[in-house]
C-alpha cells in the first residue's frame, strides 16, 4: 500500500499543483517538471506523464505553456532516448502552433534542440512530415513556426528532398500574411549560411548544393526585395549578405553585377527603415565587392547620400560605418582618393549635424579615420574637425572624441596633438559634467608618458592637483589614482617633490607669499583625500620617502577627531607594512630595521587604534594587525 | 490596485516581549544606546559569530552592489539582524558630523550607486538617509536590501530614517509589494521588510543643530523631547504626531494648513522659526517633495528639502542632490544627474523603436 502511494506520489502532486487556481503556482509546478520525470523514470514518463502533458498543452495559460515548452527540450534522456521522441514532438508541435510568440519560440527552440539528438532516419520520418504539415498549415502561426525548423534538417537530407524543402520555403516567402513572410525572411540567412558551411566542409559531397537550389533561393530573394511591406523588405538585406558571402566563399563572381544592382536598390530605397537597415550593414555589403574596382566605386556615391540622408537615424548608422568602409576604399588608388575628395567634406558637415546623437555617433568612430588618412591629411583635415567636436555642447560628443584620441596620437605624434588639443583639454577639465572631467583624467597618464616631465610639470601638473579637491568623490578618486600612474611614469623623486611635499605643505617653493597655496586641513574631506593619495602612492615610492614622509604623516592622523580618518589610517598601515615586507630586498632594509618599523611604529600604533572608542576603527585595526601577522608568519 | 485596509497592524507590546525572549543579550544594552557603546556586530572582532556575520554581510553587500537581490532566506536573516540594531536606536537618533544627508531614493538603485560615486563610498563617508527607499523605481528590493545591509554592517556610519513609503499600506499601492511578488513569487519578503520598517528611527539630530526627518513638523510636537516620548514601533498611523513627522510639508502660507496629501499638515515660516528657536536648532533638513534642482531652501533658510532620486520615476527630468555637512557645520550641496545605465550605449539615450 505504501509502495503504491510512493510511486503515484510525484505525478499526483504535479496534477494537483497544475490544478491550482493561481497561475504562478502552476508555473512553479511546471518548473519542477524534470525532477518529476526523473522520479517517475523513463517508462512512466513516456506512458503516463507525456499523455497528461498533452492534455495540459491544450488547456492552460500561456505562462504555463512557455515553461512547458522550454522544459521539454531537455526531455530526450528522461524518456529513455531519441527513439521514443514522437509523443514529445507531438506536444511541442501543439505548442509551436500557438499564436503567442513566446510559447512558439520556446517550442521551436526545444524542437531544434531535440533534432540534434535524432538519427538521420528519424529526422526524415518524423521531422520532415512535421515541417511539411506545419508549412502547409491552415493557420498563419503554424507557418511561422515551420520557418524556424528548416535549419534542423536542411543540410541533413539528400538533394532531392532539399529541393522540395526549398520550394516549400519559397511558398512561405511568398505567403499572403506578412507575419509569415517576415518569419521566413528572418530565418533565411541562417539557412543560406548552413548551405555555405556545408559546401565549404564537403565540397564534393554527392548531395552538394547545386544550381537548382540557388535558383530557388534567388527567387526567394527577388520576392523579398520587392515585398510591399517595409518590415519584410528590410530583412532581405541580411539575406543578400548571406548570399554574397556564399559566392565570395566559392569564388564565383559572375553574379556580382546583378547583386550590386540589388544592393544599390536597397540602399536607395524609398523607405527610411530599409535605408537604415542597409546603412547599419553597409560595410558587410561592400566588402563583398572589394575585388572589383568599378563595383566598389559605384558604392561611394550611395554611401555619401546616406551620410546626407534626411533621416537622422540613417545618418547616425552610416557614421558608424565610416572607418570600416574607408578602409575598404584604400584598396585602389582611385577609390582611396575619394576619401579625401568626397567623403571628408561630408564628414565635416556631419560633425555639425543638427542631431546630437548623430554627432555623438560620428565622434565615436571619426578618430579611427586618422590611420587611414595618415599623418599629413589627419593634421590638415581631421584635427580641425576634432577641435570643433571637442567643443560640442553635447557632452557625449566630447567624451567620445577624447576616449578615442590614442589612435590619433599614433598617427600624428603627441606633440602636434598636445599643442592643438591642450587648450581644449584644459577647458574640458573644468567641465561641469563630472564624467567629462573623468574622461580627461583617465587620458592624462597616456598624455604624460609622451609629453615628458618638464612639459607636463609646466602644463598639466597644477590641473592634476586641482582634481584632488574636486567636489565629486569619483573625480577625487580618479585623481588619486592618476597620481599613482604619474609616479609610475615619472618616478619616486618626482612624486616626493611634486605631490607628497605639496600635500604635506612642505613644498620648497612655499615662502610667505605662497601660503595661500597651502592646504587647509580643517576639512575632513581634504584630510581623507591626502591620506588616500599618500596611501595609494606607498607601493610605488622609495623606502626613504615612506619612512621620512609618509609614516610620520599617517602617525599624526591616529588621533584625528573623525573616526572615518582613523579607520583609514588603520588600512594605510597595512599597505605600508605589506609594501615594506614585500620590497625589503629591493629597498635593502635590514631585518632589524624592518622589525623596528613594523613593531615599534606600525603595530604599536595599530594597537592603540584597536582600543579606539569607535567600533569600525577597532575592526579595521584588528584586521590590519591580523593581515600583517599573516605576512610576517 | 485597491488599498488593502485589512493588513494587520503589528502589536508593539507583543513584538517587544517576544524579542526580549529570543535575544536576552541585546536587551542588556538598551540603556546604553549611544552611538559608540551599542551592541553591534563588529564590537568584538575576535568573536567568531561576529566575524561570521561580518563576512556574510560583506558577501551580501557585494552581491547587492551588482543589483542582484538576496534570496528570501537571506532577507529573513538580514531583517532579524537589522531589528537587533534598529530597535535600540532612538526616535531622535543622534548623528555626528561630518555627515552627508540624502533624501528620497525610491527604488532607483543605479542612481543610489551614482550617489555613492558623488559623495564617496560608505563607510569612508558617513550617510544619513531621510526615508522613501522603496516604491516607484524598479529596484526597490535591491535598494532597501542594500541600505539595510550597510546599516547592519556599519551602524555608526549610516543612519536610515523612516519615510512615509516605509509602510504596509503605501507600498501596496506604489510598487514595492508588486515588485516583491514579482521577484520572489510571494509576499513574504514584503512582509519581512514592512515589519522591519516599524523599527526605523523617525528623526535624527545632527550635532544638536540640524533636525532631520522625512516630512515635516507636527502641531502636536513643540520640542524634540516630545518626539523622544513617542512609541514609534508600529505601522505609520493615519494621523497624529508620528504621521505628521513623515507626511507634512513646508508652505509659503503662515501657520498650520490642511495638507493636500490627506495626511500630515503644511507649516509656515513662523512655525519653523519657532521650532528652531525653541530647540536651539540651525536647520530642519527634510525630503518628501520632488524639487527640480535636487535641493530647495524654504522659510528663509530655516528649512531645506533634499531629494536624491534624479529623473524621478524615470521621467521628471529633475536633478538630485545630497548635502555634505562638515566638522565646522559648513554645508555643501552636490547635485547630480541620472546614472548611465549598464548595457545602455553611452552614445545615445533614446532607443529608437523601429522594429518593435
Amino acid at each position: 500500500m505504501d509502495d503504491f502511494n510512493d510511486e503515484l506520489f510525484p505525478l499526483a502532486l504535479l496534477m494537483d499543483e497544475l490544478k491550482h487556481d493561481d497561475v504562478s503556482n502552476r508555473v512553479d509546478a511546471m518548473q519542477k517538471l524534470d525532477t518529476i520525470a526523473i522520479a517517475l523514470g523513463p517508462e512512466r514518463t513516456l506512458k503516463e506523464l507525456l499523455p497528461f502533458l498533452k492534455d495540459v498543452a491544450q488547456d492552460d495559460e500561456e505562462e504555463v505553456f512557455a515553461v512547458l515548452a522550454s522544459k521539454l527540450g531537455d526531455f530526450i534522456p528522461l524518456i529513455g532516448g531519441h527513439q521514443y521522441c514522437e509523443p514529445l514532438i507531438q506536444i511541442l508541435t501543439i505548442l509551436a502552433s500557438m499564436e503567442e510568440p513566446i510559447v512558439r519560440d520556446k517550442a521551436i527552440d526545444s524542437l531544434n534542440k531535440i533534432s540534434l539528438e535524432l538519427t538521420v532516419e528519424e529526422l526524415n520520418n518524423i521531422f520532415l512530415s512535421l515541417i511539411q504539415s506545419l508549412s502547409t498549415g491552415d493557420w498563419f502561426s503554424k507557418k511561422i513556426a515551420s520557418c524556424g525548423l528548416y535549419k534542423a534538417v536542411i543540410i541533413k537530407v539528400n538533394s532531392s528532398i532539399r529541393k522540395e524543402l526549398l520550394n516549400l520555403y519559397l511558398k512561405l516567402v511568398c505567403d499572403e500574411y506578412p507575419m509569415v513572410r517576415r518569419s521566413a525572411a528572418s530565418n533565411l540567412p541562417t539557412l543560406i549560411d548552413l548551405l555555405t558551411e556545408f559546401t565549404e566542409i564537403k565540397p564534393n559531397d554527392a548531395n552538394k548544393v547545386n544550381n537548382e537550389d540557388w535558383d530557388i533561393i534567388s527567387k526567394m530573394f527577388q520576392h523579398l526585395i520587392n515585398d510591399d511591406q517595409d518590415s519584410v523588405k528590410l530583412l532581405s538585406i541580411d539575406v543578400l549578405i548571406s548570399i554574397l558571402e556564399f559566392f565570395q566563399k566559392i569564388n564565383e563572381q559572375s553574379f556580382n553585377s546583378e547583386f550590386l544592382s540589388s544592393s544599390l536598390k536597397l540602399i536607395k530605397d524609398e523607405s527610411w527603415r530599409v535605408r537604415y537597415a542597409a546603412a547599419e550593414r553597409f560595410t558587410s555589403i561592400a566588402k563583398n565587392f572589394v575585388n572589383n574596382e568599378s563595383d566598389l566605386f559605384q558604392l561611394i556615391d550611395p554611401f555619401i547620400n546616406l551620410m546626407k540622408d534626411n533621416e537622422g537615424e540613417v545618418r547616425k548608422a552610416i557614421a558608424k560605418q565610416l572607418p570600416s568602409f574607408s578602409q575598404l576604399l584604400t584598396k585602389y588608388p582611385s577609390t582611396k582618393a575619394t576619401i579625401l575628395n568626397k567623403i571628408i567634406p561630408v564628414v565635416n558637415n556631419l560633425s555639425q549635424d543638427s542631431q546630437e546623437s548623430v554627432r555623438a555617433s560620428l565622434a565615436s568612430t571619426i578618430t579611427d579615420l586618422s590611420p587611414i588618412l595618415e599623418k599629413q591629411s589627419t593634421i590638415e583635415k581631421l584635427l580641425p574637425i576634432f577641435l570643433v567636436m571637442l567643443k560640442d555642447e553635447f557632452p557625449d560628443v566630447r567624451l567620445n572624441i577624447i576616449s578615442n584620441l590614442s589612435v590619433v596620437n599614433e598617427t600624428i605624434g603627441i606633440n602636434l596633438l598636445s599643442t592643438n588639443l591642450l587648450p581644449a583639454i584644459t577647458e574640458l577639465a573644468q567641465d561641469h559634467k563630472w564624467r567629462v572631467r573623468l574622461a580627461i583624467i583617465e587620458y592624462i597618464p597616456k598624455l604624460a608618458k609622451q609629453l615628458g616631465e618638464p612639459f607636463f610639470n609646466d602644463e598639466l601638473l597644477s590641473l592634476c592637483m586641482s582634481w584632488l579637491w574636486d567636489p565629486v568623490f569619483a573625480i577625487r578618486d580618479a585623481a588619486v589614482n592618476n597620481s599613482k600612474e604619474l609616479t609610475i611614469i615619472f618616478g619616486s623623486q618626482w612624486a616626493e617633490h611634486e605631490i607628497i611635499n605639496r600635500l604635506l605643505n612642505e613644498s620648497s617653493t612655499n615662502d610667505d607669499n605662497n601660503n595661500l597655496n597651502n592646504i587647509d586641513y580643517s576639512n575632513f574631506i581634504i584630510r581623507i583625500t591626502c591620506l588616500f593619495t599618500i596611501t595609494r602612492l606607498i607601493p610605488v615610492i622609495d623606502y626613504s620617502i615612506i619612512s621620512k614622509k609618509v609614516l610620520p604623516f599617517i602617525n599624526n592622523l591616529i588621533v584625528d577627531a573623525v573616526p572615518n580618518i582613523r579607520f583609514n589610517v588603520a588600512k594605510s598601515y597595512f599597505v605600508a607594512a605589506e609594501t615594506l615586507i614585500k620590497n625589503r630586498r629591493k629597498f635593502g632594509i635590514s631585518d632589524e630595521d624592518l622589525n623596528k618599523v613594523i613593531n615599534l611604529e606600525i603595530l604599536s600604533n595599530l594597537e592603540k587604534l584597536q582600543n579606539d572608542e569607535d567600533v569600525d576603527v577597532r575592526y579595521f585595526a584588528s584586521k590590519s594587525i591580523q593581515g600583517i601577522n599573516e605576512l610576517l608568519a | 490596485m485597491d488599498l488593502d485596509t485589512d493588513v494587520p497592524m503589528e502589536d508593539v507590546e507583543e513584538h517587544q516581549t517576544k524579542l526580549k525572549v529570543t535575544n536576552p543579550k541585546a536587551s542588556t544594552s538598551t540603556n546604553n544606546s549611544n552611538t559608540n557603546g551599542r551592541n553591534t556586530l563588529s564590537s568584538n572582532v575576535h568573536d567568531e559569530n561576529a566575524i561570521g556575520s561580518i563576512n556574510q554581510l560583506d558577501e551580501w553587500i557585494d552581491k547587492l552592489s551588482k543589483c542582484e537581490p538576496l534570496s528570501e532566506a537571506d532577507v529573513k536573516k538580514l531583517c532579524d539582524m537589522a531589528i537587533e540594531v534598529l530597535q535600540f536606536e532612538e526616535n531622535v537618533q543622534p548623528v555626528h558630523v561630518p555627515v552627508t544627508i540624502c533624501g528620497d531614493v525610491h527604488g532607483q538603485f543605479h542612481d543610489l550607486i551614482e550617489l555613492f560615486k558623488i559623495g564617496g563610498p560608505c563607510p569612508d563617508t558617513n550617510y544619513l538617509f531621510m526615508g522613501d527607499y522603496v516604491d516607484r523605481g524598479y529596484y526597490s528590493v535591491e535598494t532597501v536590501s542594500y541600505l539595510v545591509c550597510m546599516k547592519v554592517r556599519y551602524p555608526n556610519r549610516i543612519t536610515i530614517l523612516r519615510g512615509n513609503h516605509e509602510s504596509r499600506q503605501i507600498t501596496q499601492v506604489y510598487g514595492f509589494y508588486d515588485e516583491c511578488l514579482r521577484k520572489y513569487g510571494s509576499a513574504a519578503v514584503w512582509k519581512l521588510f514592512t515589519d522591519l520598517f516599524d523599527y526605523f528611527p523617525i528623526t535624527a539630530l545632527v550635532d544638536n543643530k540640524v533636525f532631520c526627518l522625512h516630512g515635516g513638523l507636527s502641531p502636536m510636537i513643540e520640542t524634540i523631547d516630545q518626539v523622544r516620548e513617542l512609541n514609534r514601533i508600529q505601522e505609520v498611523p493615519h494621523e497624529g504626531p508620528m504621521c505628521d513627522l513623515l507626511w507634512s510639508d513646508p508652505d509659503d502660507r503662515g501657520g498650520w494648513g490642511i495638507s493636500p496629501r490627506g495626511a500630515g499638515f503644511t507649516f509656515g515660516q513662523d512655525i519653523s522659526e519657532q521650532f528652531n528657536h525653541t530647540n536651539d536648532l540651525s536647520l530642519i533638513a527634510r525630503a518628501h517633495q520632488l524639487v527640480m534642482e535636487g535641493f530647495s531652501w524654504s522659510h528663509q533658510e530655516s528649512v531645506v528639502t533634499i531629494f536624491s532620486a534624479p529623473n524621478y520615476c524615470y521621467r521628471c527630468g529633475n536633478q538630485a542632490a545630497i548635502m555634505e555637512v562638515d566638522e565646522q557645520h559648513n554645508r555643501q550641496f552636490l547635485q547630480y544627474d541620472p546614472s548611465v545605465r549598464p548595457g545602455e550605449p553611452t552614445v545615445t539615450r533614446k532607443t529608437p523603436d523601429y522594429f518593435l
